[in-house]
Parts: structure tokens; sequence; C-alpha cells
């Protein structure tokens, strides 16, 4: 009854202001509830601790910030599949080898293309930008790729379709009385665990066999499906590519010996002589030709997008000349460096046998994978480890006998595990940095090594819904909180402060202009200002003449 | 003859409690927040495949129809495949069932052989200085949390003496000739000590505490004091007089403790790294894996039916006054 009475009021009033000061002075709203989910403090102390410092922060400009703690899949339920229904939120994107070139991040991130069911969950939609993002993919020369990738990144400095935190440290140990410290790799933007490590680690004493943990199962070990992230490790082991990322970020011949660039839509790759699969059987161009076929067969679905610009495959000796529908700056690093080398006399009858069945390529689990990569598959043992066997025939076999991947869910037990000795290489740690930090100074066998990641941690804004359509609006959010204190309060200092989604760790590419972003609440408090927000009775309004859409 | 209905009715109230189980199992998975399809959000991720995928797990099927389908390939013993591991259920959990059973009853035969004992011990011991220790004690051990006791075990046993081993069941690159060689191996039992003595010094607390009270009330009855008259020996009379009638209640709970530690193998087995179906149970939840979720905890149900069936049926067994009331 009352609430009735009010509305009467309300409207009669507003119809009264409208009357007398005519249709361009109408009343403002105020800016609605806007909801910020993180997940829990146990399973992501950093992002709980950012997500509280950025609300506080955000409450003073005078908004109401509902702070909404939520486990990943019901997060990932709101903020993948019901794209309208969220305001802000916490995310993170996770560094791998092949996003090593800046493709795959500034293109499937921001492209219109992907905002209404690929990655670009947000909804960003800026024209200038996407035109820029695709003429990069064609762009063959590196240096005026790099200066359009750079200009890619400050519109996204300008625009703050997000609200970019930091670039993470990975921390990764060993056992130096196990392994010699010379042996060990860091490859920029992943850390000391990867794949140059474990083939060049060598053995300080007696101990022969890599032991090393992850905290999460293995799901498949098969080159035709991309599954989880551990799996990635051991089929970069059992399996080669024509390329691989090397320790500083860029492609290098590796099953191949070269590569020529014959004009825009044409490369071609010299395979390496005398090698050979686990079973005996030797490599040959056939055998790659089929491997890249085999992605596109539509049996590996997750593979596919990576052939798709194939037009056709042609073998001249140990030549192999790719032709291309379109010209594809990335296609060193998301093709030849991404496709596995497969042996056509055991995968061939497989493909043709699915060809006519519901399943694909992906519920394949060979009892013993063959590959030809540095390491050959010997057993696994169903949650809790996997053991493979070097292959002395390869071309740059391992200096290890034996790399043991164990399972061990328990974190606080992996530390206690590499200081006893059951482990010798500490590859997962999802705990805090510092505590391996210094663990490994109270140890002189441990050594403890931080690499700045590709990967990056964000406040995602959804701009399908008012006021984060509003570039301004978005701008003063955020540079409300300095990224120094975030990395330092959330982080510990093992983060970099970032504005760019271009890793710092890929020099080449990164845009070192977007970093030095003014911050403060001031700042935030003038863009929000001058953009006509206005603040009442402590509480921020819209400018003039916008209403609230949503409530 | 009377004897056969009761056992084949109660037989056919298991069957019906499965189903049951089935049913919710099935709905509860689906009308949990989650998604199956966000294992695999990746900026590669094309609508086109998340259709493919859908279509791949028969997810965009009607409810109704994915039940029906379910219900029919379970009845042919058909658990599906798994969304995450795209491989089929059962192999998956066999390959995991045995470390889970071995652990549950090696704990729980140890808890309730020391329990009975101990329980037997502390009745007769009634209103000494013994009891007044040993009670609050047992309450404690009761009343601390499995994860705290198995990190407290790991360090002093494993990380700061060394004696054992931290988590898994075989030393790192082991091999054996089969199941029985493993499961009778040094290694492997060296492995299982510190996870089965974190759970049977959970456990034992419950079969203690219920015969040293079911031994305060046998004792006090006509038989013991005949038997007392009659000059045997006190140990005689507890063990043999007592401690069998004493008995029955711990038995039906012993069935039921198989339940309850399922459960808390879930949080021993993460500690311990111990690959059973509890830490499975976890990652399938976690990941809207439905098929390994259902399947998963379909197991643990059978088995927790199963030993209550059996539970009465031995109870029928060791005291024949159940069937003929």
């Amino acid at each position: 009854m009352t609430s009735s009475l009010q509305t009467t009021a309300r409207l009669a009033l507003m119809s009264a202001a409208v009357a007398t000061f005519g249709a361009t002075v109408a009343a403002a709203d105020p800016i609605r509830r806007i909801d910020l989910i993180t997940r829990p403090q146990a399973a992501q102390p950093a992002e709980f601790q950012f997500v509280q410092l950025i609300a506080q922060e955000w409450r003073r400009l005078g908004l109401d910030v509902n702070v909404r703690v939520m486990p990943w899949e019901q997060m990932s339920d709101i903020v993948w599949f019901n794209r309208d229904t969220w305001d802000t939120t916490a995310w993170q994107m996770v560094g791998r080898p092949e996003r090593s070139d800046p493709d795959e991040i500034v293109y499937n991130l921001f492209h219109s293309t992907t905002a209404e069911r690929g990655f670009n969950f947000i909804g960003y939609n800026n024209p200038d930008y996407d035109a820029i993002v695709e003429e990069q993919r064609v762009t063959l020369d590196p240096d005026e790729r790099r200066e359009l990738v750079r200009r890619a990144q400050a519109i996204l400095a300008a625009d703050q379709p997000n609200m970019m935190l930091a670039h993470p440290q990975s921390t990764f140990a060993f056992n130096q009385s196990v392994w010699n410290p010379e042996s060990v790799v860091e490859q920029g933007g992943i850390g000391i665990r990867n794949t140059w490590t474990f083939m060049s680690l060598e053995p300080a004493g007696d101990q022969r066999s890599i032991i090393l943990n992850s905290s999460d199962n293995v799901q498949a070990i098969n080159p035709l499906y991309i599954s989880g992230g551990v799996d990635s490790w051991i089929t970069e082991l059992v399996w080669d590519r024509l390329m691989r990322i090397g320790p500083d970020g860029l492609p290098t011949p590796w099953a191949a010996t070269g590569y020529e660039w014959i004009d825009d839509t044409t490369i071609t790759v010299t395979l390496r002589d005398g090698m050979s699969w686990h079973d005996g059987e030797p490599v040959t161009p056939e055998d790659v030709k089929f491997s890249f076929e085999a992605a596109g067969s539509g049996e590996s679905p997750m593979y596919g997008p990576f052939v798709t610009n194939i037009e056709s495959i042609e073998i001249d000796g140990m030549d192999i000349t790719f032709n291309l529908i379109q010209p594809s700056a990335p296609f060193l690093t998301a093709s030849l460096a991404k496709i596995n080398l497969i042996p056509k006399h055991i995968w061939e009858p497989i493909i043709e046998r699915l060809a006519d069945s519901d399943e694909n390529a992906e519920s394949i689990q060979e009892d013993t994978p063959i590959g030809s990569g540095p390491f050959r598959f010997h057993s696994w043992t169903a949650n809790e480890e996997i053991v493979l066997n070097a292959f002395a025939d390869h071309f740059n076999a391992p200096k290890a006998d034996r790399w043991i991947l164990r399972i061990v869910p328990n974190v606080e037990a992996a530390l206690g595990m590499l200081r006893s000795g059951e482990i010798n290489f500490l590859a997962d740690f999802p705990g805090d940095p510092s505590v391996l930090q210094s663990a490994a100074e109270q140890d002189p066998n441990l050594v403890a090594v931080s690499t700045v990641d590709i990967g990056f941690r964000y406040v995602a804004f959804n701009h399908r819904r008012a006021p984060f359509d509003d570039p301004a609006f978005r701008q003063a959010l955020s540079s409300t909180v300095d990224r120094r204190m975030i990395v330092g309060a959330a982080f510990r200092g093992f983060a970099v402060p970032s504005n760019s989604v271009v890793s710092p760790a890929l020099e080449f590419w990164h845009n070192e202009e977007t970093g030095n972003m003014e911050a403060g609440l001031d700042r935030a408090r003038a863009i929000l200002e001058e953009a006509g927000y206005r603040l009442i009775d402590g509480r921020l309004h819209y400018p003039e003449g916008v209403s609230e859409t949503l409530q | 003859m009377k004897a056969i209905t009761a056992i084949g009715s109660r037989l056919l109230q298991t069957l019906f409690v499965l189903w049951a189980v089935v049913t919710i199992l099935f709905l509860m998975f689906r009308l949990m927040p989650g998604n199956p399809m966000a294992a695999y959000i990746d900026p590669n991720f094309t609508p086109e495949q998340q259709d493919a995928l859908m279509a791949r797990f028969g997810l965009d099927r009607p409810l109704w129809e994915q039940y029906f389908i379910y219900l029919g390939n379970l009845l042919q013993g058909d658990l599906g495949e798994s969304f995450f591991y795209r491989t089929p259920v059962t192999e998956r959990i066999l390959a995991l069932l045995p470390n889970t059973l071995i652990l549950t009853f090696s704990s729980l035969i140890v808890a309730y052989a020391f329990g009975i004992l101990a329980g037997s011990y502390l009745a007769w011991k009634r209103g000494s200085r013994v009891e007044q220790v040993a009670v609050p004690v047992v309450l404690t051990t009761r009343a601390m949390p499995e994860f705290w006791l198995g990190m407290i075990l790991l360090a002093v046993f494993s990380f700061t003496l060394g004696w054992f081993p931290a988590g898994g069941t075989r030393p790192p690159g082991a091999e054996y000739d089969g199941y029985w060689a493993l499961y009778t191996s040094r290694d492997f039992l060296v492995h299982l000590t510190l996870p089965v003595l974190t759970l049977a010094i959970y456990s034992q607390g419950l079969p203690l505490l219920l015969m040293r009270s079911n031994m305060l009330d046998v004792m006090k009855e006509d038989f013991v004091t005949m038997a007392r008259i009659k000059g045997l020996s006190p140990f005689t009379v507890v063990i043999r007089h007592a401690a069998r009638n004493a008995l029955l209640p711990v038995t039906t709970s012993f069935a039921i403790a198989v339940g309850y530690q399922i459960q808390g193998n879930v949080v021993v087995e993460t500690v311990f790294s111990w690959p059973g179906l509890g830490r499975e149970l976890v990652r399938a939840v976690s990941a809207s894996d439905y098929p390994l979720a259902q399947g998963a905890f379909l197991m643990i149900a059978v088995v927790v039916i199963l030993m209550n069936l059996i539970a009465d049926l031995l109870y029928a067994l060791l005291d024949p006054r159940v069937t003929r009331e």
C-alpha cells in the first residue's frame, strides 16, 4: 500500500521535473548494487584477497559492491554459460608454451566474433580492434606484426575491457644433490618445469630417475586430445612436433631441420633424417602429412582449429610443403609447434574405424602410446604414477633414465617429499610460493626458481550490462587500485603488476607503454566526474539522462 | 521356510533401495550448479565444439530420455563413459576400488580388534584409575579431525623420523607381477601403515565405547553371576561368557561403520595421496563428470547396502531370536 503510494508520488514528481526543465534534463538513477565474483579463499587465496581489496576501493567511489564467493563450478556456469547475468568477476589465464605467440590471447579473448559463445565472454566489441587483430594474423613480417600487436595492446589499455592486475610468477624447485643445477633450463614465461629441462637434466649422483609431482590426475595420454594441463607434460615428451617453442619463447625447428616461406601462403619444412617411432618403425614424411590430416579429420575436434587454414600438403623427398588458404603469422607456433607427429601405421586404421562411429579419437587410449619423442611410455597406474623411459635412439636423447610422475594431491606433503627425497623435482606447487622459497633457503640441497608467467589474473567487466558498457566507467574502476599494492598484498610479491594481456616475459611483443597506469581514488573520481557520473548522498549515480536498465 | 521368505523380502528391499539410490544420484548431479563443459573452457573452444561435446555426452537430449538411457545401460552393467577421462567408468572404478576396500577394511579390522579388546578390558576395570584416564583419551581421539591427525602422523613418522613414505601405494617406479604380488609386498604394507593408523585411531572409539557399555550391562546379568559363583577365573568370565554376548551390537555397528569409513576415506586418501575411489569421487563431482560421479557413488552405496544386508543375515545367525519373532 505504502509502496504503491510512493511510486505514484515519485512518478508525479518526475513528470513535473520533465515538464519544468524539458526532455534534456531527466532524472539520473543511482547505480544498482554491483556483484563481484570470486572463488573461495581456501581454493584461491590470492584471488580472494585482491577481490576484497578491490571491492573496498570501489565502495569508496560510492558504489554498492556485493562480493559473491562461489566455487569454480558455479562461477564458470554463471560467467561462461549465462553471459548476461553477472557484473564483474575475477578470472585467470594460465601460461602455456603455445601462448608464447600473442595471437591466441589478443584475438580469441577480445574479437567480437567470439563474444556470443567463445572466450570473449565479457562481450567486448570494438571494430577498430577487430581490424587490427585480424591484420596481425596475416602479417608475416615480424616487425610490422609487432607494431600491430603493440597497437592492439594500446587500444586495450585505453578501453580497459578488463581490469588487468598481474602476471604471477611460477615457482618450482628441485634437489641439486640429485640434478646438476646447470642442466636446468628456465623457459621464458613458463618456468623451469618444461620439456627442455626434462631432456637436459644431468644426474649429479646415482639417482637417474626424474621423480616429480602433480596435484591433479592424468586424464589421458593421447596425441589427438588436448586434455588436462598435466597431460600436456606427457604428450610433449612422448610425441615430437615439427617445431618446438624454445626456451626463448620463439618457435625453433625440432623434427624439422628447417623451414622456408616460399610465398605468403606456402611454407616448406624438411624432415630430420633417421628418426624412428618407439616401436622401431622409421618416421616418414607420409607420417607427418598423415598427422596433420588426422588432426583435421573431424575425429580430433580440439586440434581441428589449428589445421583449418591448411589447404593441401605435398611431399617431395624429405620436404613437406604446406599450402595455406590465407597467410598466417602464428602458423609456426599454433600449427607446426602444436600438432603431434603420430605413426600412420597405428592411427590410420583407428581413424578409418572411427569414421563410421559415434566416438572420436579422444576416447582412444592406447595401451602403449607410440610416439617418436625423447621419452617412451612405460606404465600408467591410475591416479598414482606414470613412468616414461628415456628413448636412447632420439636425436636429443635425455640424460636421465626415467621420468616418473607421482600424483600427490596434498601440497604440503609434496614439499615434504621433496625434502625427504621421495620426489626430486617439485613440478607443481599450488601453495604460497614464499613457503617454498623459505624451504629452499633452509635446505642447501633445494633450489627454488620463480619465473614471470605468460598467464595473468584480472577482473572482467561484463560489457553487456550498464554501466560497464561505458569505457570511462571501466577506466575509473580500473584505476582505483594500485597494482603494486595488489602484488604485495595478494601475491606476496610473487607477481609483476601489469596493464597488458601480453606478458612482459614476451619481451618482443609486450608493449611497455601500457604499464604506467596512474592509479588512485582521486584519479578515478576525476574520470567519473568528467564522464558525468555524480555522487549524491554518498551514492554514485549515472550521468544525467541515463537510467538504470537492470534491477 | 519362514527364514527363506524373510531373506527373500530382505533382498527385494535391497533392490528397491538400489533403484532409489540410482534415481536420486541421477537427479542430484544434474540439479547441482555447474556444467560439464566448464572443464573444457579454453580460448580455442568454439561454439561448434561445445555443441559436438554436448551431443557426444548425450546432454542435448531431454532429462527423462537421459534417465531411461542411463537405467537401460545400467541394467546391462554399463556405467557409461567418463566425460573427464573419456574411458569406461567401470574400468576406472574397478582399478581404484581394491585400494579403497583394502584401506577401509584393514583400518576397520584394526579399529574393531583393538576396540573390542580394550572395551572389554575397561569394563572389567570399571571404577579404576585406568578407566578414569582411558575414557577421556578415547573421546579425544574420536574428536580429532582425520586430516589433522593424518598431517601430524605424516610430520612425525614420515618427514621427521623417516620411518614411512608420505604417499601412494608403492615406491616410485616399482613394479609387481599383478595385484596379489603388490598387496602382499612389504612396500605396500609400509605405504599402507600411516593411512590405516589414521583411520583406525579415528574409528576405534565407537567399538570401544559400545563394547564397554554392553559389557557393563551384560556383567550385571544372572548368568555372569552364576559363572562367578561356579568359581571360574575372572578372565574366563569376561571373555567366554560376557564378551560373547556383548559382541552382538558391535557386529552390526561394523557394517554401518563401513559406510562412515568410506566417507572418511575421501580425506585420508587425499592426505596420503592414496589412489582410491574417494579421491576420484571428489574429482568427478568438481568436474561435473556425471557418469563417473554416479558410478563411484553407486559403488560406495552398493558396498554399504551389501554390508547392511550381511549384518542383518549375520545377526540372524548369531542370535536366532531375530528370525523367530
